[in-house]
């Protein structure tokens, strides 16, 4: 069995992503989303894992999402008013069971995944670079050496984005709006 | 070490950057006190780099890492040693002269405040060449050098030809750029340092690879405009005449030189071969070609070609001190030859055709004295500034190489006859323009650098050296210096007294006639071959006839197979066959089905990799 | 921590990444479609930690670092796409948005 706070992090986070998935109106749906960021966070933190823990709830639940519900009031579009075709609401069932039971089928009952324990809590930081450690200083090691260049690469993407961004929210040319 | 050395560099490298980025910020509209700031700035850097000059004799270094990457340093430091110290003195001290002389020359210039700007930067990248003590740092403030060049080139961007030149000297010196970016990546992957000392601390037990040496003397190819990336310096005339004098005089193309002289360990025998045979080469024709000019600024950027080739070829005969002690005396008396050169220009109200020039020698008496004393000294008369430094090449080159000799012999020849020429046709004889006519003389900021650079360094730098520049920057070049002295029978010497008095008959024989060139007349089929822009003329059959082939044909397979076969191919291909299977077109206009479709061909694709 | 397996993890991912696909396959607002996206990309990340945190390797988080860095552009350029079609169509009904019928 595993642990109190998994269990309850794990229900929240799925929780929160059946509002998100199920909730007619987008701004519901956005408060779901970011509690289910929020619970994967949680769960990064059970894993040792705080650096990322904490760039998750900063970068996803508080910048991204704050751009989402700006966007979702800026356009103030909730879906159309109506029930969902049947055909929809079969696939999307279809869909959900179908890969429920595979990731069942996968992860639990295959017997692929080993059952083997975590092991001793992690060291804060090591001597060694691949190893598993929870300071932010071990990430910059690895970004600044091993990781060089697709940190680099990373960068220029965010530049080609913003330039993207810039370009893209400019007004539409004339006589196509 | 002295304990200020480190905040003393800090200043001279920093205060022009000051200077200009204040200009760019607050002064853009205020010319006259923009001229000023730069100018004061100068003579400030002139002044911190005779104090630092005083503050000791051994070589200082400092250091500071910025980024560790691995077993990488990268770090910004300096290394001054008696190279650095005579190219401070040198650099600061010329640029200053030029910025009082600019003062006057842009007076009615619009844009002056851009201009001072660019001076003032182009001050801090030399400056950052001269003090760096890595090779990286060198190669950013190599390119921080290109492009306060292009901007200064470009200063009359409005004229197609100013912008077209600044374009090709910036392209060009990418060309070099390029060897030498390599060259950095390959020391750092064989040797695994960049600086300067600890290179030199180096001893690899195989010698020295000769690729390391070859990639980096691509930038001192295309910086100091050597065979074959010489292009680049004729057309950069296009610039205002005070940054041809910055450029050619004292900083950009000395740094080519000055960046060889400091890595002169890494080169090979065979490198230094090649670089004293096309030196020489470049120095013996770029000569002949200065005689079939008519512009007086590319006259004289033809006689800075032949003067590079000099030091090139100094550098290749293994005498790195030699072609810095040329380099400097080189500096004095071309500031002041571009100067005046400013100066005509300016007082004939923006002539710059030699030919309708003449008659000045009595409306510009200080211009014409200092440009024959400059002139003087460019043709190495005994005891004079140039000859101090070329005599001793041609020396070096006899004790070496008979052939190398001749050429640079015939590049002395040249340089009489072309520097007699200019002479005569600029300041004697009747005046053959309305322009020239109404010539006068410049104002004091103008005739001042002349006089300090010209009837003051470019006479006496050599015999009165002791007195005019500190000890400590004449530390490399003192032997060479004490060592000269008139020997009549020596071959140098005889070699230089006849081209002297060649460069005389050359006086007379260009006083023929007036308003035409006696040499064009003469043998015009000789001039048209000297003025033909040969290299010119390669480069743009090879761009034009192979490279837009090549890209034309890339171009051609990149529409064939990319955007052809690969993309509209498969694009428009795959569902017309698939809807032809199924009997109905996939473009359902459907998101969710496009989605579904690939999560399925996703998880087909994760279920053949998985299961293999 | 102790009855925690690598097992308990996946599943997590796995249900999440599921109903992000799902999402994606039935909402019709593109935004929420866009969420349900970024859920599953969320999920990836976390199967991805949970690896990382059971073979004792860093290279796992370090990815996952630039997961988030990729996600956060395309968060950005994606919005930008959806604000754009909106000021041209007029909605952002993934229905109504059927031109490649045609």
């Amino acid at each position: 069995m595993p642990d109190g706070l998994f269990t309850f992090f794990a229900a929240l986070t799925l929780g929160a992503a059946l509002l998100l998935v199920l909730s007619r109106n987008a701004v519901t749906s956005a408060m779901g989303m970011i509690l289910a960021l929020v619970g994967i966070a949680a769960d990064f933190f059970l894993l040792d894992a705080y650096f990322l823990g904490v760039l998750q709830v900063l970068v996803y639940a508080g910048a991204v999402m704050v751009l989402f519900l700006f966007i979702i009031m800026l356009l103030d579009t909730d879906d159309a008013v109506g029930a969902y075709p049947w055909k929809t609401a079969a696939l999307g069932l279809a869909t959900f069971f179908l890969l429920g039971a595979g990731v069942l089928w996968l992860f639990h009952w295959s017997g692929a995944v080993s059952a083997a324990p975590a092991g001793a809590t992690p060291p804060e930081f090591s001597a060694n670079p691949a190893e598993f450690t929870t300071a932010a200083k071990s990430f910059g090691r690895l970004l600044y050496t091993k990781y060089l260049l697709p940190l680099e690469i990373a960068g220029f993407l965010l530049l080609v984005a913003l330039v993207g961004v810039v370009s893209l929210s400019k007004d539409a040319p004339e006589g196509q709006a | 070490m002295s304990p200020d050395f480190s905040s003393l560099v800090h200043w001279i490298l920093f205060l022009p950057l000051g200077a200009a980025l204040f200009i760019a910020l607050f002064l853009r509209r205020a010319g006259a006190v923009a001229a000023w700031l730069s100018t004061g700035v100068a003579f400030a850097l002139a002044a911190l780099a005779l104090r630092l000059l005083t503050v000791g004799v051994g070589d200082t270094t400092w250091h500071v890492e910025l980024a560790k990457l691995g077993d990488i340093s990268l770090g910004f430091g300096y290394l001054i040693d008696a190279n650095a110290r005579l190219m401070l003195f040198v650099v600061s001290f010329v640029a200053a002269w030029i910025h009082l002389f600019s003062v006057g020359y842009m007076r009615d210039d619009d844009a002056r405040g851009r201009f001072f700007g660019g001076l003032s930067i182009f001050m801090f990248s030399i400056l950052g060449i001269v003090v760096a003590d890595n090779l990286l740092m060198t190669f950013v403030f190599w390119e921080l050098v290109g492009f306060s060049s292009y901007m200064l080139i470009a200063h009359y961007f409005d004229k197609d030809y100013a912008a077209e030149a600044s374009k090709k000297a910036f392209i060009v010196n990418r060309v070099g750029d390029l060897g030498f970016i390599l060259g950095i990546a390959f020391c750092l992957a064989h040797f695994g340092t960049l600086n300067f000392a600890e290179l030199g601390a180096l001893k690899p037990a195989a010698g020295w690879p000769w690729v390391l040496g070859a990639l980096l003397m691509c930038g001192f190819i295309g910086k100091s405009a050597q065979f074959p990336l010489h292009v680049w310096l004729t057309d950069a005339m296009a610039g205002p005449t005070p940054v041809s004098a910055l450029i050619h005089a004292a900083t950009m193309v000395a740094a080519g030189v000055y960046f060889m002289a400091r890595i002169a360990f890494l080169l090979t025998p065979d490198l230094l071969q090649l670089i004293a045979v096309s030196g020489a080469g470049m120095a013996a024709l770029a000569g002949l070609c200065a005689l079939a000019q008519t512009d007086i600024k590319k006259s004289l950027a033809y006689s800075t070609l032949a003067h590079l080739g000099i030091m090139g070829c100094a550098i290749g005969l293994g005498r790195p001190d030699l072609a810095v002690l040329h380099m400097a005396m080189h500096a004095f008396f071309k500031a002041t030859l571009f100067l005046g050169a400013g100066s005509v220009i300016h007082g004939c109200h923006h002539e710059q055709d030699m030919l309708k020039m003449g008659g000045l020698a009595r409306k510009m008496p200080v211009t014409t004295a200092a440009f024959v004393a400059a002139t003087l000294s460019n043709c190495a008369v005994p005891f004079l500034a140039g000859w101090y430094s070329k005599d001793a090449i041609l020396e070096a080159a006899h004790a070496s190489n008979l052939y190398l000799f001749t050429l640079l012999g015939l590049a002395a020849v040249a340089t009489c006859l072309y520097s007699a020429r200019m002479v005569r046709l600029v300041f004697f004889g009747p005046a053959n323009s309305e322009a020239a006519d109404h010539a006068h003389e410049s104002p004091w900021t103008m005739t001042a650098p002349l006089v300090v650079l010209g009837l003051g360094f470019s006479v006496a730098a050599g015999f009165a050296a002791d007195a005019l520049i500190p000890a400590a920057a004449l530390a490399r070049v003192a032997e060479p210096l004490r060592a000269m002295t008139f020997h009549a029978t020596s071959a140098a010497t005889i070699v230089g007294l006849v081209a002297l008095a060649l460069g005389a008959l050359a006086f007379r024989y260009y006083g023929r006639a007036a308003g035409v060139d006696s040499l064009r007349v003469d043998l015009p089929r000789f001039y048209g071959v000297l003025e033909f822009r040969w290299m010119d003329t390669v480069y743009g059959w090879y761009v034009d006839r192979v490279q837009r082939r090549l890209s034309e044909f890339l171009a051609f397979l990149d529409l064939l197979l990319i955007n052809g076969v690969a993309v509209r191919w498969l694009g428009a291909g795959v569902p017309a066959v698939l809807g032809y299977l199924t009997g109905r077109t996939l473009h359902r206009g459907q998101t969710r089905l496009y989605a579904l479709s690939l999560v399925v061909g996703t998880l087909l694709l994760a279920w053949y990799f998985l299961a293999r | 921590m102790e009855h925690t397996t690598l097992a308990h993890h996946l599943l997590l991912a796995g249900l999440l990444f599921a109903l992000g696909l799902t999402g994606v396959l039935v909402r019709r607002n593109l935004l929420v479609v866009y969420m349900c996206l970024e859920l599953m990309l969320a999920a990836t990340t976390l199967a991805m930690v949970a690896f990382s945190r059971f073979a004792h390797k860093m290279d796992g988080a370090v990815f996952v670092f630039f997961v988030i860095t990729v996600a956060a552009a395309e968060v950005a350029v994606g919005l930008a796409l959806i604000v754009a079609l909106y000021r041209r169509r007029g909605t952002i009904q993934s229905d109504a948005l059927n031109l490649l019928r045609d």
